[in-house]
């Protein structure tokens, strides 16, 4: 039987609504989801690929890179765990959780004495951030950023800014970068410099949208300019993440990690994004959907059901709360079911 | 070909779908019967703004679908060649849906034998988001009270919960950037002729839909349905056909218009400077079949550093792969994330086509596409 569910695009924090095609239930493609307010049934090449997700996803947990069924993994994942120091057990969370399973983790985790943190690619969140019709209906964008390219449904109200009649800035580390080619003005210069050296020009009228900065003085400082901004993060509900979880940058999480003798990791490849030496930590644990470079180096992977696979809400980047519902069923466990076996 | 007029002998049937529920009937009689396995046909999800399409197998889910939803610009051609190919189904399509199937028709990517095109008369589709906006910004209502909506007689109507309409010209509403999808509004296929049938409610009398009948498997469609017991007919009169025919001609002129009007405006390459490779037209494209085949995805095309892309290495292949069979269906520029408006310069390239060789794309009687055609080669 082919049928077409709506469901949210896990890739970046943008909240991109997506439909995916369903045949004999199994999911086999994507399909525009023109009624969702966030994209209008645009979505990027990674939102359209992000199926693959489900499509690779484990059929079994991994021990000591040896197949195994979950159940025995799982008790692999306890022994660890009752046998560490817990003040030497970290967990990482992620962005990729939906509110409910980061609740769930963080609950865990206090309840254990363990470290909890998690990564939002060093930027922070902001209280009163800009919605995208402010981006589009904005008199001048500063863009920290190839925003066109890598979150093009951000990208995308830029250039509706320009059409506008909005002035655009653009700031970003290379010359080859579609944005710049819509911009009015362009620099490679650092986010530090590109700030100050617009400092008299930014004003009420203004939106600066970024998503990545060199250090935390930048967040300071667009913190004290006069208009709104959007940070733009890579994952799909790090702005949900913020209100439970205490995010690190990463050199509070360098710091961490060198304390650390067990790291569990909730569905995010922090092996990918940190240049860190992992290998220095004892044991490392990933619950994860599909491979990634962490549960690659991981001595347990425990497979989680996929979003598709399950209910739960995302937070966008400008502050909505998008609820999903599973578009098929799977016998794969959820974070939050793992989590109760591990608490016994 | 010949006219009939035609409504439900199923009172529930009757009162759910528009202009006497005859197309409902039809795909109940196809399913009832077992001519068909399945009907692919709209049905809307959370409101009248989200319909998608859906796979039926149960003739008693079909009022699911009665009704009309201008504001859902689907396409079924890529559905139907992925994945239900090898079943007998019933399509109800709109010009540009059936104009996707006769193009896939010719590149043997959708067998003929095995598909009923229930077609439906189109006078054009608005996206949803901007409908919603729309109707904000210049109806009394609030979007989320429509239940249900029609374009008529130069109008968009709009039915409320509590059965009262409001209605806006859509000549006014165009002007204003709003109405229908630019494709649309440009197009001037509005009958789907090479559907089995093409239904609608041009020429009809209130409470009966107009149909015309195409071929002999329409025929035996509306002899079928009738038989059954599903479907009432009689003959439309000379008065009705005319009218029919001079809405269509107002249709096609007020189309050809548009089309003089904005083919001059667009700037392909100040529009390709944002492209950022991301193959979303080609993905959608009811008419690029090749998939992982595509040109596109060889390693002397790909170049993913280069965004964006050379418009001669991305744009110039499809332009020159398909431009001649566009179907102007729109949903390039649906997708597009940049908002380029693709279909506007593939459907400029289909129409210098048409004017050095006469062929419409997925309304010529041509056996082959026009790239293997080889009256065509010195093209």
């Amino acid at each position: 039987m082919l049928e077409i569910k709506h469901t949210l695009c896990p890739l970046c924090s943008v909240g991109c609504g997506l439909n995916v095609i369903i045949n004999d239930g199994e999911i086999v493609g994507t399909f525009p989801y023109k009624r969702h307010p966030v994209n209008a049934g645009k979505n990027c090449l990674n939102g359209r690929k992000s199926i693959e997700c489900y499509q690779n996803k484990f059929e079994k947990a991994i021990v000591s890179k040896t197949e195994v069924d979950i159940e025995k993994a799982i008790d692999e994942v306890s022994m660890v765990l009752n046998s560490a120091d817990n003040s030497e057990v970290s967990i990482i969370c992620s962005g990729n959780n939906d509110l409910e399973e980061i609740e769930a983790i963080n609950e865990f985790g206090k309840s254990k004495n363990y470290n909890i943190a998690f990564y939002a690619d060093d930027l922070k969140d902001f209280s009163d951030v800009a919605s995208y019709d402010e981006v589009a209906s904005a008199g001048k964008v500063f863009v920290i950023g190839n925003l066109l390219y890598e979150n093009p449904l951000i990208g995308r109200r830029i250039v509706h800014a320009k059409q506008n009649g909005a002035k655009i800035y653009a700031c970003g580390k290379t010359e080859e970068s579609v944005t710049f080619n819509i911009a009015d003005e362009t620099s490679n210069s650092t986010v530090g410099e590109f700030l100050e050296n617009n400092h008299g020009n930014i004003d009420e009228e203004s939106v600066i949208v970024f998503n990545y900065v060199d250090s935390q003085d930048d967040l300071e400082k667009i913190e004290t300019l006069n208009c709104k901004c959007l940070p733009v993060f890579s994952k799909s509900n790090s702005k949900g993440a913020f209100a439970i979880v205490k995010s690190k940058s990463s050199d509070e999480l360098f710091e961490l990690l060198d304390n650390t003798k067990v790291l569990l990791v909730f569905n995010d490849d922090i092996v990918d994004e940190l240049d860190f030496d992992f290998g220095k930590i004892s044991k490392i644990i990933s619950f994860a959907p599909c491979s990634n470079k962490t549960t690659e180096i991981s001595d347990i992977v425990v497979p989680i059901k996929t979003w598709l696979e399950k209910d739960g809400s995302f937070v966008n980047d400008m502050g909505e709360t998008q609820m999903f519902t599973a578009a098929v069923e799977s016998d794969a466990l959820s974070e939050i079911e793992i989590i109760e076996k591990l608490r016994g | 070909m010949s006219y009939v007029l035609a409504k439900s002998q199923n009172d529930e049937i009757h009162s759910a779908g528009e202009c006497g529920g005859a197309v409902t009937s039809i795909l109940k009689y196809l399913l009832d019967e077992g001519i068909v396995e399945g009907v692919l046909a709209l049905s809307p999800q959370n409101d009248v703004y989200d319909a998608t399409p859906t796979f039926i197998t149960n003739s008693d889910d079909l009022l699911k679908t009665a009704g009309s939803y201008h504001c859902a610009p689907t396409m079924v051609g890529d559905i139907v060649q992925k994945y239900l190919f090898d079943k007998k189904i019933a399509i109800t399509v709109k010009p540009c849906d059936m104009r996707a199937v006769e193009e896939l028709i010719t590149r043997h990517k959708i067998n003929k034998d095995n598909i009923y095109m229930i077609g439906l008369n189109c006078g054009g589709t608005v996206s949803p988001i901007s409908g919603r906006k729309m109707i904000d910004l210049f109806y009394e209502a609030n979007p989320d009270d429509v239940v249900s909506e029609e374009i008529d007689k130069g109008k968009f109507i709009i039915e409320l919960a509590d059965g009262s309409e409001e209605a806006v010209k859509i000549h006014d509403l165009e002007e204003e950037g709003y109405g229908r999808r630019s494709n649309c509004q440009r197009c001037d296929v509005k009958i789907p002729r090479k559907a089995n049938i093409a239904c609608g409610n041009w020429g009809a009398e209130d409470g009966w839909t107009f149909i015309e009948i195409n071929d002999e498997k329409g025929q035996e469609i509306m002899d079928g349905a009738k038989k059954a017991g599903i479907l009432e007919t009689k003959n439309p009169s000379q008065g009705a056909i005319d009218g029919r025919e001079k809405v269509e001609g107002i249709m096609i002129n007020m189309a050809k218009k548009v089309q003089n009007a904005m083919y001059p405006t667009v700037s392909e390459m100040d529009e390709w400077n944002r492209c950022i490779n991301c193959y979303a037209c080609r993905d959608v494209c009811p008419i690029c079949w090749c998939f992982e085949n595509c040109e596109l995805n060889k390693s002397y095309f790909k170049d993913e550093a280069t965004v964006p892309p050379t418009p001669i290495a991305f744009q110039g292949v499809r332009l020159s792969h398909m431009s001649f069979s566009c179907v102007d269906c729109g949903q390039c520029d649906d997708v597009c994330p940049m908002d380029i408006p693709v279909s506007l310069i593939f459907d400029k390239l289909q129409k210098k086509y048409y004017d050095r060789t006469g062929y419409i794309a997925g309304v010529s009687d041509d056996i082959k596409p026009p790239l293997y055609s080889p009256e065509k080669t010195e093209l």
